[in-house]
């Protein structure tokens, strides 16, 4: 009788246990495999995200940011705004949508301050020291001072004027009596902090930030 | 039924907490950021689970957020541990909304287990410490509400909306009981939080009112069959629910240690 019962609750708990301790845990890794599936892949997969200045670099700021949003809250031009689920990895980060509102360069970086967890690097405290992205002229055809206008609207409005960007003349072959005052990116100037691409008077802007490429030094170790 | 007087404070508390995360928005200065990380009258705070993703993933150090990390851990260590969940986190109080849906609509009676919370804490930090990616950061409906209330970035919220639709008609309660990984973490500190659940056994009628309101009633009902003077798991998430419905006051609260006494014959053992 008594083992009766004994050998009843030993074959519940068996059950329970095999419940509860490997087909829960393989539910759980089943679901998290089904959505790291969605998530995971790798950063460059979805394309370039201005970050804030002093974001590290991309790969370890997706962990080292914890995604509280003190720096969009503490950006007074709100320019820094927060991704949604559309960002995968990148869900619930702070980025930069220059064409929308670029970043102004605070001298004071609030951003870069009231990052708690070094996603932003505090030591970073010369605006001109950033390095979020680099403008590229993405549109030869398109720009109108290369076309030969008088234009000029990024290297005007860009922060780094003579700098960042510098006019470069030259002889107009076309008319063969005008000159062409053509903006030039320094990358090594350039902070990336988009004001250019807002500016571009075209309605798709032929000047964009893009990612800033670094040499990858490993591969070139012979 | 009596005066609610926990529940009553501890949905102030959680009300509270989502009017600090908005107050941003009607311009006061009081609070910034959310439950990962923030800063309250200039007092910073940090979630730590949060923190050690940041530090396993991110391979960044920062000292002060490790030091606003340690306080909340002490706070919360002080306070009972998963105080956080009853207390403070807003999926908290909306699941236990969509609970008292559920209770009038008698679905989803299923339960996984407590333990597996420190599973998926376990899961975590491994994936993070492997890949550096910081798997909860990334999936937190406490994050994702927390920017839906701030930012307004709702698409998210189908994340919660399928946790409560799995609640709802599943299992009850499932991701704050089973699945949290912070819930998780918090299990652990809260097994060794001095304040707990009291219990006086010679009071108690075996009414058993306690156990239908209490969200981790398999820790509790053991506590009470064995008569032990406190309820000791890390499970309890101290929403002091079982003091408001205890109409013989033999649950309060128990600051310190009281050694589980051995006297009592264990019913489980076929005793009694």
């Amino acid at each position: 009788m008594c083992m009766d019962s004994d050998a009843k609750n030993t074959g519940i708990s068996r059950r329970l246990f095999l419940k509860g301790s490997i087909l829960t845990p393989l539910a759980l890794a089943l679901g998290s495999a089904a959505i790291s599936a969605v998530y995971l892949r790798p950063a460059q997969a979805r394309g370039f995200y201005l970050r804030p200045p002093g974001a590290i670099e991309e790969a370890r700021f997706l962990a080292a940011c914890v995604k509280c949003g003190k720096c969009a809250q503490a950006c007074p031009y709100k320019s820094i705004v927060m991704a949604g689920g559309e960002a995968g990895v990148g869900i619930g980060t702070p980025h930069i949508v220059p064409r929308e509102n670029p970043c102004y360069l605070c001298p004071d970086l609030p951003c870069v301050k009231a990052c708690p967890s070094g996603a932003l690097d505090k030591q970073l405290t010369e605006v001109e020291k950033v390095r979020m992205g680099t403008a590229v002229i993405v549109d030869r055809e398109g720009c109108l001072s290369i076309r030969g206008l008088r234009c000029e609207v990024c290297y005007r409005q860009c922060p780094l004027i003579d700098k960042a960007i510098t006019i470069e003349n030259r002889h107009n072959i076309r008319t063969g009596e005008h000159t062409i005052m053509e903006p030039v990116i320094h990358k090594d100037k350039c902070v990336g902090c988009g004001i250019c691409e807002k500016v571009c008077v075209r309605e798709k802007p032929v000047i964009a930030v893009q990612q800033r490429v670094t040499e990858q030094k490993d591969f070139y170790e012979f | 039924m009596n005066f609610k007087r926990w529940g009553i404070a501890r949905c102030a508390v959680q009300l509270l907490m989502i009017a600090l995360l908005a107050s941003p928005l009607a311009g006061l200065a009081i609070f910034t950021g959310n439950l990962a990380a923030a800063e309250l009258l200039g007092l910073p705070l940090a979630d730590p689970l949060a923190f050690l993703q940041a530090l396993l993933g991110g391979r960044v150090f920062v000292l002060s957020y490790l030091l606003s990390a340690l306080l909340v851990v002490g706070f919360y260590f002080l306070l009972g541990g998963r105080t956080f969940c009853g207390w403070v986190c807003p999926v908290g109080l909306v699941t236990e909304l969509a609970d008292r849906l559920r209770r009038k609509l008698g679905t989803g009676t299923q339960t996984l287990p407590l333990t597996l919370n420190r599973w998926s804490l376990a899961l975590v930090l491994l994936v993070v410490m492997a890949t550096g990616v910081p798997l909860f950061e990334l999936l937190s409906p406490i994050g994702i509400i927390s920017r839906a209330i701030v930012f307004a970035a709702l698409l998210p919220l189908l994340l919660v909306a399928a946790i409560l639709l799995m609640e709802l008609l599943v299992a009850r309660r499932v991701w704050c009981r089973s699945l949290c990984p912070l819930g998780g973490f918090y299990s652990l500190l809260a097994a060794f939080s001095p304040l707990r659940i009291g219990f006086v056994a010679e009071q108690c009628t075996h009414c058993n009112d306690c156990l239908k309101v209490c969200p981790v009633e398999e820790v509790l009902q053991p506590s009470l069959e064995l008569n032990h003077p406190q309820v000791v798991a890390g499970d309890c998430t101290r929403c002091m629910a079982c003091l408001d419905a205890c109409p013989a006051k033999a649950l309060k609260i128990s600051i310190g240690y009281q050694p589980v006494s051995r006297d009592v014959t264990d019913p489980l053992k076929g005793g009694r």
